[in-house]
């Protein structure tokens, strides 16, 4: 796909203007998560009580196939790939989205999302052990009946696969089709993608992060 | 004469991938609508399900919109 083109290097590694942006934001976030919880009130001040919304919103979220136990443990998983996502997506929405240098939707660069999808596919991995045991778990792949062992593996395989090439084309694909309404008609044409990418954007955070509590639960599910 | 071809084949193969998610798409639209419709209090959960449903199918013409992305860079 697009050609990722490097702004500087340091050393041997080429920085390109999704590394920036996706600096950017994590330090944007790192940066309202402190302000947030600098001092912490029983009374919540504006800032502290929209934290508070999002984090408990988030969580009945993540509930819903979860259970309410496992939703809180493992909260900070989920909380961190929404937000990160959500925010990425929602860059390309700010003028000048891939056409400055150093701002690039990080979402919408394979690269990102394969990385958060390996992500993904080791936490669901390692929590799966981690809840049940190496031997338990291992052997929970054989479950209908140990003829089955091929297909499950390579759908565990695809899962990643899936989760990254989805978000990827779906941000690239509204860039690309904004860009293109742009090349149109430059006045307001572009603008009714950009509605509808308010949507999707959302959605498309959601979905990453449904799907990813969904693999979690079923690994992490133990049997009675 | 090649990229002719090539532009056909995106045109005909969009058509093809978007034809079938949006039959799908269009049933698990309808028959949560019919649920909710049923059983307003589930309409929450019903919800999510769709969404994710829609989105699983959603990945399949993803997949043809990329292909189709590289073809475009082939003309």
């Amino acid at each position: 796909m697009e050609e990722a083109s490097a702004l500087f290097t340091i050393g041997p590694v080429e920085v390109s203007s999704v590394v920036v942006t996706s600096w950017i934001i994590i330090a944007l976030l790192a940066l309202l998560c402190w302000l947030a919880t600098r001092n912490m009130k029983d009374v919540p001040g504006p800032l502290q009580c929209a934290a508070e919304m999002a984090v408990e919103g988030m969580e009945n979220f993540i509930a819903g196939t979860l259970g309410k136990e496992k939703a809180r443990k493992y909260f900070p998983i989920f909380g961190t790939f929404f937000v990160f996502i959500i925010v990425s997506n929602y860059s390309g929405l700010l003028p000048g989205a891939g056409q400055i240098a150093g701002f690039a939707v990080p979402t919408a660069c394979l690269s990102v999302t394969a990385a958060l999808a390996v992500i993904a596919f080791c936490t669901t991995h390692t929590l799966g052990v981690r809840e049940r045991g190496l031997g338990h778990y291992l052997k929970s792949f054989l479950k209908p009946f140990a003829l089955m062992l091929p297909l499950t593996l390579i759908e565990q395989l695809i899962r990643p696969l899936s989760l990254a090439l989805r978000l990827f084309g779906n941000l690239y694909g509204e860039e690309t089709v904004t860009h293109e309404l742009y090349n149109i008609f430059p006045i307001l044409l572009p603008l009714v993608m950009n509605v509808l990418s308010l949507l999707f954007c959302m959605i498309q955070a959601m979905v990453f992060t449904l799907l990813l509590s969904i693999y979690v639960a079923e690994a992490t599910e133990t049997e009675e | 004469m090649t990229s002719g071809m090539i532009a056909l084949a995106i045109g005909v193969m969009m058509g093809l991938c978007v034809f079938g998610t949006a039959i799908g798409q269009g049933m698990v639209a309808s028959k949560t609508m019919d649920a909710m419709a049923r059983q307003p209090e589930m309409a929450g959960k019903l919800q999510t399900a769709m969404i994710l449903a829609m989105a699983l199918q959603e990945a399949l013409t993803i997949y043809g919109l990329l292909i189709a992305f590289m073809l475009v860079g082939r003309i």
